[in-house]
């Protein structure tokens, strides 16, 4: 499967946007800290979607001592973001979003 | 139970491939024409031996931009050196962080490149501005691909 193939696939998952979710929150965290982040989720329904989030690239893990931490990779998001977004066209989506997120705070 | 780790907030971890040979992601990141072409058109001069500096500037050399030290040297597969952004007066009153550049030859000639920015744990400013290595790192993999450089982020 070609790379951008697995980051798509790895997205269309509403639980595993959720561990990313978590992940940009918390970077970092062992696999019992991300078990307790999504306690609906057994423990091998949490390794089983990681491991698709890994082999996507979207999740990187470190070892450190006894622990294996998890870190939410970007690259690839930035990667398929550059594909379709030129630079004149970058500066006005980023206008837009941020208009959108001042007019959101203020409600 | 949470168990407070060295890790967590404080360690950002980028990762991607580059369809190239070690030696020639090493070259890149070391030689100062290639950097100034993926990393913000900055001026860089270093001596890449533990101990010694890696300054670098704006494009017209009117600002420094970092004055960092080097930690480790192993060509072609890990460079250490502290990391200050001087080029913002909050971010320069920070104290030193750490960028590591990993970089692993792959099957079929790729190149695996990792940059982990860690011992951010006192320097928030410093923490969220340097998401931006996302920009500079795919900036990289562009120039070394394809030898073209993306515009300036702005």
């Amino acid at each position: 499967m070609e790379d951008e193939d697995l980051v798509f696939k790895a997205l269309a998952d509403p639980t595993r946007r959720l561990l990313l979710d978590r992940l940009f929150e918390r970077d970092g965290m062992t696999l019992g800290e991300l078990e307790a982040e999504v306690p609906e989720l057994t423990r091998f329904g949490v390794m089983r979607h990681l491991g698709v989030l890994e082999q996507a690239g979207l999740v990187v893990t470190r070892k450190q001592g006894r622990y294996k931490h998890h870190y939410l990779n970007p690259v690839p998001i930035r990667l398929i973001y550059e594909r379709w977004m030129d630079k004149y066209r970058a500066r006005q989506a980023a206008a837009l979003l941020d208009l959108k997120g001042q007019l959101e705070e203020r409600r | 139970m949470t168990i407070p780790t060295e890790a967590g907030t404080s360690t950002q971890v980028y990762q991607l491939y580059i369809n190239t040979a070690a030696e020639e992601v090493w070259r890149a990141i070391t030689d100062p024409a290639t950097v100034a072409r993926f990393f913000f058109g900055q001026v860089c001069e270093a001596t890449y031996e533990v101990g010694g500096h890696l300054r670098s500037w704006s494009p017209d050399r009117s600002k420094m931009w970092g004055d960092n030290v080097i930690l480790e040297c192993d060509p072609p597969r890990r460079l250490v050196h502290t990391w200050r952004s001087l080029y913002d007066p909050d971010m320069a009153s920070e104290p030193d962080s750490r960028v590591t550049w990993e970089i692993e030859a792959q099957p079929g000639g790729f190149a695996k490149l990792t940059l982990i920015h860690d011992r951010l744990d006192d320097s928030p400013k410093t923490a969220a501005s340097v998401r931006g290595w996302s920009y500079i790192l795919s900036n990289l993999k562009t120039v070394v691909e394809t030898g073209a450089a993306l515009p300036p982020l702005m």
